[in-house]
């Protein structure tokens, strides 16, 4: 016999009272399940979305990452000219060779300081990432203790606006301009000449080359002889595989969120299963009723089921609801959020990335629950002696 | 029957909702006291017994600049010095591994030894280790985690510096908080990459925690306007600091804290409302025999409270039992050390648990006390 959904329906709604909590319940545990996924996402979305397929980043073997990679002036030297790298008009070769460091600067609510990534790049650096642009402001000169800073770390610390100084050493750099890195890694770096770079750092080496390749059969060929070269001892890959694999980030977030999402929701099935046996209890006489009019034990088990998802689904709706909301809010008021990169020991920055797969991921949790936390309830009210239930109150 | 008698039978009387709220108030709690707990690893990083004697010096820049080892003679002329070691992170990956879980530091192992006085190791594996500048002195931890024995080799490759590093392991240290570094000569490492004439931080012991203020803003000081610029600050300081690189995680860790305490005070007042809604009758009939509408509330009021405080004893006697029974750093591979659900943590908890048995009493006594015997007599279910 069909199951009688609309009653189920409108159980929910005439117990309001009762369902009202749990699914309030539920809707929080969605919720915060939802935004640290969403956390976690964003900064997996932020390394996924750096690079440019046609470009060849290249570390020193055995390098966990650019900040701690050297290359020498030699090696730079030897590959500058292969003949696999795209050359402009004038036929110049599209290469840079970038010193990273770090920098510590004071946050802008004083509240400690935490380090930066300061790039140093060459006249084509800029070219070879065509993900950042200038919003304000002009380009550093070459030869000048000048940087240009991501707009978002500029509103994370303290003078790094337009005529600001970053303090690097004994010395300053002056801000002269502001970019935006298109939600990319780029977002959490400032930018300087890296001549200069090196002189103020007292660096004799590079960190890493970007190379940009022909087309793709020579971008191959170029990874492929400079990983097979001995004497190099340079590790070559794809650009954007290099950011792809700089994730480590995103992992205490996401065990932070699967331990939460578990231990909240093991707490959301005890409120369900709460609800459910106090709702079989009340309508002891309604179930006498529905197996008195033929519908069968299984009918009745799957009825309360169908009612435990929906209240559940009630409470996921809500959750994803409030999730939205708050993602909307953080993203129409400019909030970044900021952690420490592991990889480099910096400060990222990245931005909530609730997708549509991570809230059917939330409803999925939330029908889980219900599922559970009235599974012994069903039960229970398929088993009561027909006649008995009759005379109950 | 008496009162308290009355009060139990009544909390019971549905074993089964009793039971399903004190356990949804013992899973939050144990959370709640978790997140805590995980936010004073963020804000107070566990410490050593000797670290108010240390001071840390780096550049100013940042970490990752080194600093040049001509200062090592200033320092040790500053007045309240009494020892002064290079301490270098060589950040290097052990055998195959593709990320090693503990620090290996370049340091100067007599001056060593004279600083970090908590970490204990027998004293002819400590002049083994002076003696041959490829030998090292190894964590108990890491010992143990990787099967390894007195004189095995250790082989890390390089990830800042251009060298690789094969030690010999003379000796094995504990005391300290965290007892899985490897210590081995700074020396070696300036031979292997060649000299560059630099190190990474100085650590140095101080004649007394008094002192500490005016030995930093000497070193400070003396360093001004050269080529390498230092900030020098006490241990504590230091660990702070990278703290402050957490950025807003705390922040958020805090905030969902405040979710669960949240959604436990609604779980707890709709299963109150439950329970009283259930007996509205009875308790009509308690007021027509001539109870007061204060010894009602105080009726639901023990019965919610006493819930709540069963809750709390498991959740919070729950997480005080896991957390101190499991070894976080090796369930976390090190990024926690301590996590001690420490006596005011676990306090904490119990008073949230407590506000919200008050809190929960508070409607659907209300809800009883509106009502007229009259009124509450004919509710049915």
């Amino acid at each position: 016999m069909a199951l009688p959904l609309k009653y189920n329906l409108r159980n929910v709604v005439v117990r309001w009272k009762t369902t009202g909590s749990t699914v309030l319940g539920v809707a929080l545990v969605v919720a915060v399940y939802v935004l640290l996924e969403a956390l976690a996402q964003g900064i997996e979305k932020n390394s996924a979305n750096t690079g440019d397929p046609r470009n060849v980043l290249v570390v020193r073997k055995g390098s966990q990452a650019e900040s701690s990679s050297l290359v020498t002036r030699e090696q730079v030297r030897t590959l500058q000219y292969a003949e696999e790298i795209a050359r402009d008009a004038k036929g110049e070769p599209l290469i840079t060779a970038d010193i990273m460091t770090l920098v510590s600067a004071m946050r802008i609510d004083l509240s400690g300081e935490a380090n930066l990534i300061l790039r140093g790049i060459s006249a084509r650096g800029a070219e070879l990432r065509p993900q950042v642009a200038l919003v304000q402001g002009r380009m550093f000169a070459p030869g000048k203790r000048e940087v240009i800073v991501a707009k978002s770390l500029a509103g994370r610390f303290k003078n790094l606006d337009i005529g600001g100084a970053l303090k690097a050493g004994p010395d300053h750099l002056t801000v002269v301009g502001i970019f935006t890195g298109g939600g990319s890694a780029f977002d959490s770096e400032a930018w300087m000449d890296v001549e200069e770079a090196r002189a103020l750092f007292d660096r004799d080496m590079y960190s890493s080359l970007l190379i940009r390749a022909k087309d793709e059969a020579s971008l191959a060929a170029l990874t492929n002889r400079i990983g097979s070269d001995k004497r190099l001892a340079l590790l070559a890959q794809r650009e954007v595989d290099y950011y792809k694999s700089q994730t480590g980030t995103a992992v205490p977030i996401k065990i932070l969120a699967n331990l939460l999402g578990t231990a909240m929701s093991i707490g959301a099935i005890f409120a369900a299963m709460n609800t459910m046996y106090a709702s079989v209890g009340a309508r002891t006489r309604e179930i006498g009723t529905l197996r008195v009019l033929g519908y069968s034990r299984r009918t009745v088990v799957a009825c309360f089921l169908v009612e435990g998802s929906i209240i559940a689904l009630f409470g996921g709706l809500l959750g994803c609801g409030v999730a939205m909301m708050i993602h909307t809010y953080v993203i129409a008021s400019g909030i970044m959020f900021g952690t420490m990169n592991f990889e480099s020991f910096s400060e990222t920055v990245f931005q909530f990335a609730v997708t549509p797969a991570l809230m059917v991921k939330g409803l999925v949790f939330s029908v889980f629950v219900g599922l559970i936390g009235s599974l012994l309830p069903a039960l229970r009210a398929s088993r009561l002696p027909v006649i008995s239930a009759l005379k109950s109150l | 029957m008496t009162f308290v008698g009355f009060i139990a039978k009544n909390a019971f009387r549905n074993l089964r909702r009793a039971a399903l709220t004190v356990l949804s108030m013992a899973v939050s709690l144990f959370l709640l006291v978790t997140l805590m707990t995980l936010v004073r690893e963020f804000t107070i990083p566990p410490e050593d017994v000797g670290a108010s004697l240390r001071v840390v010096v780096r550049n100013k820049v940042s970490l990752a600049q080194p600093l040049p080892y001509k200062q090592l003679t200033i320092i040790d002329k500053i007045p309240g010095v009494v020892a002064a070691t290079p301490f270098t992170y060589f950040g290097g990956l052990f055998r195959d591994e593709t990320s090693t879980m503990f620090a290996q530091f370049g340091v100067d192992p007599v001056r060593f030894t004279n600083i970090f006085i908590e970490s204990k190791a027998p004293v002819e594996q400590v002049q083994d280790w002076v003696k041959d500048r490829q030998s090292c002195l190894v964590g108990k931890g890491t010992m143990d985690k990787y099967h390894l024995k007195l004189g095995e080799r250790m082989r890390f490759t390089g990830t800042f510096y251009p060298c690789d590093l094969d030690l010999r392991i003379a000796g094995v240290y504990s005391g300290g908080i965290d007892d899985r570094n490897v210590f081995f000569h700074q020396k070696y490492l300036d031979e292997a990459s060649g000299n560059p004439g630099t190190v990474g931080t100085w650590w140095l012991r101080i004649a007394s925690a008094e002192v500490s203020p005016q030995v930093t803003r000497a070193i400070d000081q003396a360093f001004a306007n050269t080529s390498a610029e230092v900030r020098a600050e006490s241990e504590r300081a230091f660990q702070m600091s990278f703290v402050s690189m957490w950025g807003n995680i705390k922040t958020l860790v805090g905030s969902i804290a405040s979710v669960v305490v949240f959604s436990l005070m609604l779980v707890t007042v709709s299963t109150m409302s439950m329970a009283i809604r259930e007996r509205f009758r009875e308790l009509a009939i308690l007021k027509a025999l001539g109870f007061r509408r204060h010894e009602i509330f105080s009726f639901i009021l023990a019965e919610s409270f006493g819930l709540a405080l069963i809750g709390a004893v498991l959740g919070v006697g729950g997480a005080w039992l896991f957390w101190s029974s499991i070894n976080i750093q090796k369930v976390t591979a090190g990024t926690l050390i301590a996590f001690e659900v420490t006596p005011r943590l676990a306090a904490e908890g119990m008073l949230v648990a407590v506000v919200l048995g008050i809190v929960a009493a508070i409607p659907p006594s209300i809800a009883v006390g509106r009502t007229s015997v009259v009124a509450g007599l004919r509710t049915l279910d």
